[in-house]
């Protein structure tokens, strides 16, 4: 029936009223032709209306001068009637092709151009070298050719091992893998020295001499593992005092390496932190609006959203979004995406045991915050700060012990003396 | 015995329906909504209160309130509407 009705559509039909002493004659007349009729309904003792497609008009004619009556249209429905109407109406119809056209032509250039993937090559770069093998914005569409592009890419930038190009409706992507290549082993004399006070926990020596051991109190700037290597016979002549020193006439030279090991130490940190017993500040009550305009040149017009701003007190976030400028051609339109989120002040009165315990969370954070990466917290203490007059204030310090890496390395310029090398001054900051 | 009643056996004989051996009408009916009738001779009156449609020996009359008639093709009719009587004349 949906079937029949579409097509009834498509063909057009009309609705007729058919006047005559027998109305039933014409009917059995066209349905003896073929013509096939439908709806048909009787409103009047002499009138009788029914639908007719509009290829089978021609014939009635002669039916209705057969059978003695006359017809007329009441009613034109459907696509050819639409297009009647369309033809009328040319501004419409130009508008519609306009526009189909502008779509068509609009999105058959390349826009956005974006690069994904890269860290140490510039996006810069890779557009430009992009740019050089004939990718660039503004571009038609059917004339880029992906694979050139990433030939050309993978050709003139040694650092990426492998680009691709994709083109997605007026948006080109680069996708880019660049190379691992191994950076060159330090290899320069250097020690690693503390950069934080601490006890030694454990002491791992890859490349150089141990200096501490485990259990020694460091300081900042001391060295851990020395980069200077002694010859057996001057470690020797050392440990058997300066005095014989004089006696040997030319002690052997030492070696400089790179010092490389793992120090971990106890680390100390502290942390502060206070809570008021009656806290008053403003806080978001969750509600929000958003207002999108579009503003053109100095007028702004609301797309979506309130024209007034239903809160008494609030929190703007204005983001813009601006069309590319083109050349020395900039469109004076730009969307203006607000966000607008409603404040309320508060007031919070805690008792002093909870104020201690978020104070405590609070000294804690702010000790994770100078915590380093990969530190292991070993023991942690809240204190309460015990004031003589009391106040409306918690004050909590947190203690907090981690075990974690201090060394780094510090390169340093061999001495060139081939008398002198003092180790001892190493072991001092 | 009539002609009629000798295809009626004939066709009882060789097994073939009724309507194609005598071109009766065949009606369905939809409850008291829909009326088809196929193998008519077309329409001999139509009002909203009674519609009488010719067949091959007779007439047949609908009579109801409000009937149209949805569609008419050369040999089906479907008549539309309160159906409450079919009596054939």
């Amino acid at each position: 029936m949906l079937l029949f009705r579409l097509m009834n559509f498509i063909i057009g039909y009309v609705t007729i009223t058919v006047r005559g002493e027998a109305p039933e004659k014409f009917i059995n007349m066209a349905a003896a032709r073929g013509i096939f009729l439908w709806d048909i309904a009787r409103p009047g003792e002499h009138v009788m209306r029914a639908s007719i497609r509009l290829n089978a008009i021609r014939p009635l004619r002669h039916i209705a001068r057969r059978t003695r009556c006359r017809f007329h249209i009441t009613r034109r429905v459907g696509l050819p009637f639409l297009w009647m109407r369309l033809l009328h109406r040319r501004a419409l119809a130009c508008g519609a092709i306009l526009f189909v056209l502008g779509l068509y032509l609009l999105s058959s250039f390349v826009w956005t151009i974006e690069v994904t993937g890269n860290n140490r090559v510039s996006s810069r770069e890779i557009l430009s070298v992009a740019s050089a093998a004939g990718l660039n914005r503004g571009m038609l569409k059917w004339n880029l050719d992906c694979s050139a592009v990433e030939k050309a890419l993978k050709e003139k930038l040694p650092a990426i091992s492998w680009a691709g190009v994709y083109l997605k409706g007026t948006k080109v992507t680069i996708e880019i893998v660049e190379k691992n290549i191994p950076g060159e082993k330090d290899q320069s004399p250097a020690h690693i020295v503390a950069v934080k006070e601490g006890i030694i926990k454990e002491i791992l020596v890859f490349n150089g001499r141990a200096v501490v051991k485990e259990g020694d109190t460091v300081v900042p700037g001391q060295v851990l593992i020395s980069g200077i290597l002694l010859p057996e016979t001057a470690e020797q002549e050392q440990q058997a005092g300066s005095e014989s020193r004089e006696n040997q006439p030319a002690p052997p030279r030492p070696v400089y390496v790179h010092a490389a090991g793992i120090v971990r130490a106890r680390v100390w940190y502290e942390g502060y932190g206070e809570v008021p017993l009656v806290e008053k500040g403003e806080r978001f009550t969750g509600r929000n609006v958003t207002r999108v305009c579009m503003k053109i040149k100095d007028r702004e017009i609301i797309l979506a959203g309130p024209a007034r701003i239903p809160f008494s007190r609030y929190r703007e976030q204005t983001d813009v979004k601006k069309l590319p400028s083109w050349r020395n051609l900039h469109l004076p339109v730009e969307l203006v995406i607000s966000k607008y989120r409603e404040v309320e002040s508060y007031r919070l009165v805690r008792d002093r045991a909870e104020a201690r315990c978020v104070a405590g969370e609070r000294a804690l954070q702010a000790v994770q915050e100078q915590l380093p990466q990969g530190a292991r917290v070993v023991h942690k203490q809240l204190d309460e700060l015990a004031v003589k007059s009391p106040e409306n204030l918690v004050r909590v310090k947190a203690f907090v012990e981690s075990l974690e890496e201090i060394g780094t390395v510090k390169n340093f310029v061999p001495e060139e003396e081939p008398g002198i090398e003092v180790p001892a001054p190493l072991s001092q900051p | 015995m009539t002609w009629r009643e000798w295809k009626k056996k004939l066709s009882e004989l060789l097994e073939i329906p009724n309507d194609v051996m005598l071109n009766l009408p065949r009606i369905v009916l939809m409850g008291n909504l829909q009326a088809f009738i196929e193998n008519h001779r077309g329409i001999l009156e139509y009002t909203p209160r009674i519609v009488r449609i010719g067949i091959e020996e007779g007439e047949l009359e609908i009579t109801g309130e409000n009937l149209i008639l949805r569609n008419i093709l050369p040999d089906e009719i479907c008549v539309e509407g309160m159906i409450k009587t079919i009596t054939f004349k």
